[in-house]
């Protein structure tokens, strides 16, 4: 079928362009580590316990990282014209949307992943009994966060302000997916049982799903000139 | 709409309002592309100013025009890059509708920019415009193109690694992917080396082929009147004139163009 | 509906919502018996409450006339969107500095998170949002779209981050319990709190008719001197 052939066209060459330049992989992984190594510094470890609140900084860390990647979404699209060429091809916008969202969830998943691992790493955390879990609340988490910043990162390549005016568009935006997704990360590092995040994933992932609809309906309308 | 003066391609003037319109004609099949009152404005700045044109399948058109006039912001609205602020643009006689994109498919454009990814091989590069385009003979439809291009043999190379000449003939085997009945081409000899520039002129020459349309933008007068059968000529967003090739003599075109843009200009 | 009729009714709405207010305020200082717990300063209260409807109840406009404006592409739809968010943003403010105000007066505290305030927090961010984009841009329609966007995606999330902060709140409840009604209103209260309500609703739907006319000619005069140069 021809639209899920466009959209696995634009997710190929996203993640193939990535792969050949590694600009955002490269800055968002450099910057999970770093985070890791400043928030040790951050810490008081003999008066917190890292296990405690290393659900807000994974999260956080995952934010901010993030944001960095998700902002630079439009950038080799620019050069060269060549997101025009896309624009100009019997691709529907939504499609070029999700294309766009499934890539950057790809790689925004792969730099969460890389969080925890490093976070672990660092802090000695223990991942409880469900990390399968764990993985869930992070993939439906990022995905929300993906939809939201494709959409916003669009809006803010066309601005004088670029980049610098994501953070504003989006935080604001994410509260529930920070406190749905901490709340559940934090459970299952504190041991709570499965039964307890379930409301959490519900949430999240209804936030992601209404977050992708409502980004493939309004993506046509920014990226018209 | 010109007043007074308005010059006529074989010297002498007309003095009376001329209605820019080539002269209608009808050969029963509906026009392949066709604009009315074609406007699109920017805030306050008006790029183009309610242009009128019609053309059948196999016509080429050259549209020149100073810098600022508007060519660029026209192809543009005919190849559904932009939406116009007024007036209509038809292709094979549907009126077109901007959310719509099924008629994207008919259409190539070629621009001054090269519409490639730089990190991308050009083999690359069109594999996914032609997955874009919903085509499934690439297999053999890029290599293709690539020899017509006069690139088959690299066709491994990054878009980043080929000099402009090259990256503008890549730019053309993509634009003609997926065989468009339409085709616009903006400035497409700037810059150009003269192999290339070779390449493209025979490239555009097999484009005349009767059931193709073109639509050209061009400063360089002595190129946009090659293979032209119709030429306008824009100032200030609309057609200071528009007409048949045949109106023409290329002695007396320059002569004849550089009047058209004072008078649109005044 | 022609301007002039829309002019008119907004200055008198906007006259009524003056007159609102001056009876608010005179039933707020004179009238209005005391609340037990909190004592003089609990009446910033009429002031609070009603701006915080109103600065929620412009952004709904604000969301659906952006929505319909890229529906439809009228013009007209943009202008009232942008025309409620100015009015919008200015109450929104107006909630922002009342709250802390009263929370420092009454127990103590300028922020406590309380879930209805920080949701207005939020919602300030959003308006910012919305008029940064609109004036960031290199084409002014590409702008107005996108605070359009702004608009529609915010008003769909507000509701979300309502339940989340409440969510929030229930599990970590701070030791400040903040009743800003009190636990029961009495009739007189509950009078004022009306009055409240009708005047800022008038005074806020009089600018906003009047900013709408105003934006309304002021784009009919630029393309008026347009057509005149051209």
């Amino acid at each position: 079928m021809t639209y899920l052939g466009q959209i696995y066209a634009i997710v190929w060459k996203d993640l193939l362009l990535e792969l050949r330049t590694r600009e955002r992989i490269a800055a968002m992984g450099a910057f999970a580590v770093l985070a890791g190594i400043l928030f040790n510094y951050s810490m008081d470890q003999t008066v917190v316990k890292a296990q405690d609140i290393a659900a807000g900084l994974i999260w956080m860390t995952l934010v901010f990282g993030g944001l960095l990647g998700i902002g630079r979404t439009f950038h080799l699209e620019a050069q060269d014209g060549a997101f025009q060429g896309v624009l100009t091809s019997p691709a529907p916008k939504d499609a070029v949307y999700v294309g766009k969202v499934t890539a950057n969830f790809v790689l925004l998943y792969i730099v969460a992943l890389l969080v925890v691992g490093v976070f672990t790493l660092f802090f000695g955390l223990d991942l409880g009994e469900h990390p399968g879990m764990l993985a869930l609340a992070l993939a439906l988490g990022s995905l929300g966060f993906v939809a939201l910043g494709t959409l916003f990162s669009a809006v803010s390549s066309g601005t004088h302000m670029g980049e610098t005016l994501l953070p504003i568009l989006v935080f604001p935006l994410l509260v529930p997916m920070v406190i749905y997704g901490v709340s559940a990360t934090g459970r299952l590092l504190a041991g709570r049982p499965v039964a307890d995040i379930a409301g959490n994933l519900r949430m999240l992932g209804a936030f992601a799903v209404l977050a992708v609809g409502v980004g493939a309906v309004l993506f046509r309308f920014v990226v018209e000139e | 709409m010109l007043s007074t003066a308005s010059p006529r391609p074989d010297g002498t003037h007309v003095r009376s309002v001329v209605t820019p319109h080539a002269p209608a004609v009808s050969r029963g099949a509906p026009p392949v592309l066709s604009a009315r009152g074609l406007t699109r404005e920017f805030g306050v700045v008006v790029a183009v100013d309610g242009i009128d044109l019609e053309l059948d399948a196999g016509d080429f058109l050259t549209v020149f025009g100073p810098n600022g006039a508007g060519k660029t912001t026209l192809l543009s609205l005919l190849g559904g890059r932009l939406k116009p602020t007024r007036g209509e643009v038809w292709v094979g006689g549907e009126r077109l509708a901007f959310s719509e994109t099924a008629w994207r498919a008919r259409i190539g454009v070629l621009s001054h920019q090269s519409f490639l990814y730089a990190h991308l091989t050009v083999a690359e590069n069109l594999r996914f415009f032609g997955k874009l385009f919903g085509l499934t003979d690439l297999d053999e439809r890029i290599p293709a193109r690539l020899e017509q291009v006069g690139l088959a043999d690299r066709s491994d190379f990054l878009a980043r690694q080929l000099s402009h000449g090259m990256r503008q003939r890549a730019a053309l085997a993509r634009a003609l992917l997926h065989d468009p009945e339409l085709v616009l081409l903006d400035e497409p000899y700037t810059g150009l080396d003269p192999y290339a520039a070779s390449v493209l002129r025979g490239v555009l020459s097999s484009l005349k082929d009767g059931r193709r349309t073109v639509v050209m933008v061009t400063h360089n007068l002595t190129q946009g009147l090659e293979l032209a059968d119709r030429l306008a000529i824009q100032v200030r967003g609309r057609f200071g004139w528009y007409g048949e090739r045949e109106a023409v003599e290329p002695e007396t075109f320059e002569h004849f163009y550089h009047q058209v843009v004072e008078a649109g200009n005044a | 509906m022609p301007s002039k009729m829309l002019r008119v009714g907004g200055s008198v709405m906007a006259v009524l919502g003056v007159l609102g207010m001056l009876v608010l305020h005179w039933m707020v200082f004179f009238w209005t018996p005391t609340e037990a717990s909190m004592g003089i300063i609990q009446r910033i209260f009429y002031i609070h409450v009603p701006s915080a409807w109103v600065a929620f109840f412009a952004f709904g406009i604000v969301a659906l006339c952006g929505a319909m404006y890229l529906w439809l592409g009228d013009e007209r739809l943009d202008h009232a969107a942008a025309s409620a968010a100015e009015g919008g943003m200015v109450f929104t403010t107006i909630v922002l500095l009342t709250g802390p105000l009263w929370g420092r007066i009454a127990w103590g505290t300028y922020w406590t998170w309380e879930p209805r305030l920080t949701l207005t927090l939020l919602l300030w961010f959003i308006y910012l949002g919305y008029f940064l984009v609109r004036s960031s841009t290199e084409n002014p329609e590409r702008g107005k779209r996108f605070s359009a966007v702004v608009g529609i995606v915010g008003a769909l999330d507000i509701p979300l981050i309502h339940l989340s902060v409440l969510w929030f709140r229930s599990l970590h409840p701070t030791p400040v319990v903040m009743k800003p009604e009190g636990p029961t209103l009495h009739p007189d209260m509950l009078l004022t709190l009306v009055v409240g309500l009708i005047s800022f609703t008038l005074l806020f739907l009089g600018g906003f008719l009047q900013r709408y006319t105003l934006a309304v000619a002021t784009h009919l005069a630029a393309v008026r001197e347009r057509g005149a140069r051209s």
